[in-house]
């Protein structure tokens, strides 16, 4: 009970969820005793109300259906589904005997009249409708955005595998048919390291010499064992300037003059003082 | 006795009227003077009978916006309906509402009873001469809900469907016949209209009335020839609103009277709701409980001296 009086004053549209504990109410596991049930006063009283036996059905449109089986009441959907068969077997019933009856039942198309809910609400339900869809529609087109990344994913993850595995295989292969090479014997140490060269040259796993020049063919280093005393050099006289100059960072504050540089006549040369000092006189 | 004396009556009244009518001029109608023979055929062919109910529906002042609009709704489906102003819900025991009813001329009434806000209550009765039902409303869902889309004419005719048990026991026997008297709409009633579109559901499950509303749709372009292959293709769109009536009381007269059945599963939401109080107001004190004895534990069998406890200390 409680929860479904929260559920009253929340709005409308949380009804889905809060379907299933709107029956939640409570009853006694077993019967009251002392409750009264007095049939022949409600027997009486139904024959007192009851309209007399020969009233046409026309006059109550009332129709009993066979409920087939018993309905789980805290299964919403098979409740549901149980009124609905209900409903829709009663209407057949009763098409039938309006037929029989020869009166009209469904409006025609062309008979236009005030409607129960106004077209204002139908709108309203109908965008939410529309909303729904959309809702739906979105998400699928989501979901399927998201499938296609992860299948790329994977195409480009076995593409990768497959780059490898054949670059592997390839180096493999050389290295056998090198073997095989020594074991027969080979012709001549020259021609050998020709042919090696040949396909250090044309294989991916070494780059050309090409783009490295001035380095020897034998040199393993690819040049730069050549080149580092030279760059030794160069590193020292860069360190000299650095350490006079500085390097990187703000300059601005260290070549300005303060009490100790302005002081400072090191850098000067006495010679230059006379000079001047002759020069006034 | 309500309505077949009433009808008795009328019977027995009407001759000498007639008589004294036609001495007078016969009566008028919308297409001039009524001829007598013409009226007398009319009674004869009809066997006398002619559905005037007419329902008084009203509230409880202090009535929630949710079950206002319930009640609305059940007013926008009732053609042959009266709505009044809510009726101070202390002054609605009897006497106030009888009266009412009798002002407004209807034979019968929809009290919808509203309590702390938050429990509805629905009689429906009878009058003058009762009998009056007294359900307690849960699961509601007004049509204003946007999940059930379905509309049909205002005032077309419902088609009333119950379950089979409705004819299981006398009490519901008796709801059977007043649910068929208040929400069928009487035939040529002014305000009706001579179409059906519509469907009612009272269904007993769980020995609680469900209420449905359905419309009956067709596909557009068949209803013309809806007596060949329609019936196949007939489907139903939930209108609204629902609720589920809980049989609380019945009673012999109208709003009172000796009491004719009494719902022995019955648990009013104040009780639950008490219940349901109690049951967390035990709570702290089971944890206040809790706590002295696992302490009263610990003390009856403390710990043994841990002979390895100062190994690394040196």
């Amino acid at each position: 009970m409680e929860d479904g009086n929260i559920e009253d004053h929340s709005e409308e549209a949380s009804q889905s969820e809060s379907e299933s504990e709107e029956d939640g109410d409570v009853r006694l596991t077993e019967p009251a005793k002392n409750s009264i049930y007095n049939r022949e006063g409600l027997l009486d009283k139904l024959g007192d109300i009851s309209w007399p036996e020969n009233v046409g059905w026309i006059h109550k449109l009332s129709l009993d259906i066979n409920q087939e089986q018993e309905v789980d009441v805290n299964d919403d959907l098979a409740r549901e589904l149980a009124f609905y068969t209900q409903a829709l077997e009663g209407t057949r019933q009763a098409f039938e005997k309006f037929q029989s009856m020869g009166l009209p039942f469904l409006r025609p198309s062309d008979y236009y009249a005030e409607m129960v809910k106004t077209d204002s609400h139908m709108v309203k339900v109908k965008g939410r409708l529309l909303a729904e869809k959309k809702k739906i529609e979105e998400a699928e087109e989501r979901r399927k955005a998201r499938e296609a990344k992860r299948l790329s994913k994977e195409i480009q993850a076995q593409k990768l595998k497959e780059r490898t595995k054949q670059k592997k295989d390839e180096i493999e292969s050389v290295k056998k048919w090198r073997k095989q090479r020594q074991q027969s014997g080979f012709a001549g140490g020259e021609r050998d390291v020709e042919m090696d060269l040949d396909f250090e040259d044309g294989k991916v796993f070494e780059k050309s010499d090409k783009k490295r020049p001035g380095v020897a063919p034998g040199d393993r280093s690819g040049g730069k064992a050549k080149r580092g005393p030279i760059n030794r050099k160069k590193q020292q006289k860069r360190e000299q300037r650095s350490s006079k100059f500085g390097s990187g960072g703000r300059k601005a504050l260290k070549k300005q003059n303060s009490a100790e540089t302005t002081n400072d006549l090191r850098g000067f040369n006495r010679a230059d003082f006379t000079g001047n000092k002759k020069r006034k006189r | 006795m309500g309505k077949k004396r009433k009808q008795r009556e009328t019977e027995v009244v009407a001759p000498p009227k007639k008589d004294m009518s036609a001495e007078e001029r016969p009566k008028r109608t919308l297409l001039g003077w009524k001829d007598k023979s013409e009226e007398v055929g009319k009674e004869s062919d009809s066997s006398g009978f002619r559905n005037k109910e007419k329902v008084l529906v009203t509230c409880s002042r202090r009535i929630n916006f949710r079950y206002r609009h319930l009640m609305l709704n059940v007013v926008s489906l009732l053609p042959h309906c009266k709505k009044d102003n809510k009726v101070e819900s202390k002054a609605s025991k009897g006497a106030t509402l009888n009266e009412l009813v009798e002002l407004k001329g209807g034979s019968s009434c929809l009290f919808f009873e509203c309590r702390k806000h938050k429990d509805l209550y629905l009689w429906m009765v009878k009058c003058p001469n009762g009998p009056s039902v007294k359900f307690l409303v849960n699961a509601v869902h007004t049509m204003e809900e946007l999940k059930l889309t379905g509309n049909h004419l205002s005032g077309s005719r419902p088609i009333l469907t119950f379950s089979d048990n409705f004819d299981k026991d006398a009490h519901w026997k008796l709801l059977k016949e007043m649910i068929i008297q208040i929400f069928g709409v009487p035939k040529e009633h002014r305000k009706s209209k001579p179409y059906h579109d519509h469907v009612f559901v009272f269904s007993i499950v769980d020995d609680h009335i469900w209420f449905r509303n359905y419309q009956i749709s067709v596909p557009h372009n068949e209803a013309d020839k809806l007596p060949r292959g329609g019936l196949e293709n007939m489907t139903l769109v939930e209108v609204g609103p629902r609720f589920c009536l809980n049989p609380i009381k019945i009673f012999g007269g109208s709003f009172g009277g000796p009491t004719l059945y009494e719902n022995p599963f019955y648990i009013s939401p104040n009780q639950i709701r008490a219940l349901d109080k109690k049951k967390k107001a035990g709570k702290y004190a089971k944890k206040v409980k809790a706590k002295t004895r696992r302490k009263m534990h610990e003390l009856s069998n403390q710990l043994e001296p841990d002979e390895f406890a100062d190994m690394w200390k040196e």
